[in-house]
């Protein structure tokens, strides 16, 4: 039996909307990256079930295009966290905040 | 690909050449001096080549991107931005000594994503031009290593990640309504109304793209971000990104958008919002740099009314307005660049005060960026606000001019503030000031000739912009 596109768009919209709650309740910056990741796969799936309703290609292409962008918004967003630890001493979103206004 | 799609993509080709020969250079050979200049010698080069492209254009390369006057157009923008902001980054990371050659390869690849946001008729080429763009800026944002400087770049990264999401999650809904990723099909589903499906797509990727042009209610970052960064690279954020994302949104839903529809609303709410906010929660601020992102947030909100009127006048005036707007917020972030160095930005307005009077050339050039941003006759922001009101009131939007004409009046009296600290007496105590590097000085003082050329003498310029747009939307 096949899974409908349908099906796998909504849980694309239930993911997205997972990760978007993490990003904005959570205040550890690793969770925060984290949730950002969840958001870009649930959109990379959408992608993919789309690309599977038409029968083309394209969605799996731009899910790779989305895996790799993700991959280099982590890798920039993990170093400036170690940074962020070394100035601040902790990983709190909140501690990290000294600009105001 | 045939010559003349090769001669048409010169352009990008030349930065992205650049780019990668100076991250493979950076190992050997790192002076200063000669990575800066390598890097405004591209800039140049990718600028001249817009004019043997010209002749190819308008001309579609495969099915991801399109050169034509438009793209040209913004591109040219782009790089000329782009080589100002090099060149007062030179000045601004000290001149010939020190090592700096991540940030001028960064700001080759931004300028490289934003070049190909201009040319984009695609959502490959849309998310690609707009990724590389953004997370060169998430490293450029946090390159004066201090605290400051790194909160900015992970503010900036965490909200541009998640602004990405929305955008691509869009894109995707709008795939799964159309079934094609090219922009035409997209546009043409939002003139026919289209199904919840595809609203709901185009109402997150203007969601996601809200968020790179910083228009309220996606503004919460921009102050932050423009006082930790470096001044140069704030400049770059002010203009280039968003010029580019204005670009490749008036190439997707420009011209489409149906007045009245529930898109045309938004946006109408949004640009009303931005300009009352960004002038109104301007006044409050002791930074200028906090002041410039404030004032920014406010003239993407005055563009938005252009934006929302069709036809390519409409289109010329985003046009001109915008290269105005790039000339006077770069000019202003290059008066704080000049007279910082980096790792301590000269950035509290108290430090400005009699400015005018110890350094006269500078304090000039900055009232006369600051009364540009205003829009006062004579520079180059009157001219393209004036544009601005003719496009909206064609279109008769009387509610969108008159909060365009309402909020201006709030916004003259922040800057007129700055002016008046400037033109203060000196406080007894001096602050210690850096000297200011002639490269600095030069480009200020080619923004400065620049700005009061389009003020006085707008005819070339327009034709451009009208040569340009027209050629939008066929």
């Amino acid at each position: 039996m096949t899974v409908p596109a349908e099906h796998a768009l909504a849980l694309a919209a239930v993911l997205f909307s997972i990760g978007l709650a993490g990003v904005l309740a959570r205040r550890n910056i690793i969770f925060m990256l984290l949730s950002i990741e969840v958001m870009l796969n649930s959109a990379g799936l959408a992608f993919i079930s789309a690309g599977y309703m038409h029968g083309h290609p394209d969605g799996q292409v731009m899910f790779i295009f989305i895996l790799a962008m993700a991959a280099a918004e982590v890798v920039v967003g993990l170093s400036l966290a170690l940074r962020i630890y070394g100035s601040f001493k902790s990983l709190d979103a909140d501690a990290a905040s000294s600009m105001r206004g | 690909m045939s010559p003349s799609e090769l001669s048409a993509l010169l352009p990008i080709l030349i930065t992205a050449a650049a780019a990668s020969a100076l991250t493979a250079a950076a190992g050997f050979y790192s002076k200063h001096g000669f990575v800066a200049g390598f890097t405004m010698a591209a800039f140049a080069l990718s600028f001249a080549s817009i004019f043997i492209a010209a002749p190819a254009a308008p001309i579609a390369v495969s099915s991801l991107l399109v050169v034509d006057g438009f793209a040209l157009f913004f591109m040219g923008l782009i790089y000329a931005a782009a080589f100002a902001v090099a060149l007062l980054s030179y000045g601004y990371n000290g001149g010939a000594g020190g090592k700096h050659t991540e940030y001028y390869i960064l700001l080759l690849l931004s300028a490289l994503g934003a070049a190909v946001l201009a040319g984009s008729r695609h959502f490959a080429s849309f998310f690609l031009g707009l990724e590389i763009l953004s997370v060169s800026l998430f490293g450029l944002a946090a390159y004066m290593r201090s605290p400051k400087g790194n909160e900015a770049g992970l503010k900036y990264l965490v909200l541009a990640g998640a602004s990405s999401a929305f955008l691509v999650f869009g894109m995707a809904l709008v795939y799964a309504a159309t079934g094609s990723m090219e922009f035409s099909a997209a546009s043409a589903l939002a003139t026919r109304g289209g199904g919840p499906l595809s609203l709901a797509g185009m109402a997150l990727i203007v969601a996601g793209a809200g968020f790179k042009l910083a228009v309220v209610p996606f503004h919460g970052w921009t102050p932050d971000v423009y006082e930790g960064a470096p001044a140069p690279v704030g400049a770059f954020i002010a203009s280039v990104s968003k010029g580019a994302v204005v670009a490749v949104l008036m190439r997707l839903m420009g011209g489409s958008l149906a007045s009245g529809g529930p898109l045309f609303t938004f946006l109408a709410a949004v640009a009303v919002a931005s300009m009352f906010a960004g002038n109104l929660l301007a006044l409050f601020q002791e930074n200028v740099k906090r002041v410039l992102a404030y004032s920014s947030i406010a003239h993407l909100g005055y563009l938005l009314v252009a934006f929302l009127a069709s036809g390519s006048f409409a289109a010329g005036a985003v046009a001109f307005y915008l290269a105005a707007y790039f000339v006077s917020i770069i000019g202003a972030f290059g008066v704080v660049t000049v007279l910082s160095v980096n790792g301590s930005d000269v950035d509290s307005l108290e430090s400005y005060r009699g400015l005018a009077w110890r350094r006269p050339l500078i304090g000039a050039v900055f009232t006369a960026m600051l009364l540009s941003l205003a829009g006062i006759p004579l520079t180059a922001g009157f001219v393209g606000k004036f544009y601005l009101v003719a496009a909206g009131a064609a279109s008769s939007m009387w509610i969108l001019v008159l909060s365009l004409a309402l909020s201006s009046v709030i916004g003259f009296y922040y800057y007129l503030r700055i002016i008046l600290v400037l033109f203060s007496p000196s406080p007894r105590e001096l602050p210690a000031e850096a000297e200011v590097h002639p490269a600095g000085s030069a480009a200020l003082m080619a923004l400065f000739a620049v700005l009061v050329f389009m003020g006085v003498y707008p005819g070339p310029f327009l034709s451009l912009v009208g040569a340009a747009a027209s050629g939008l939307w066929q």
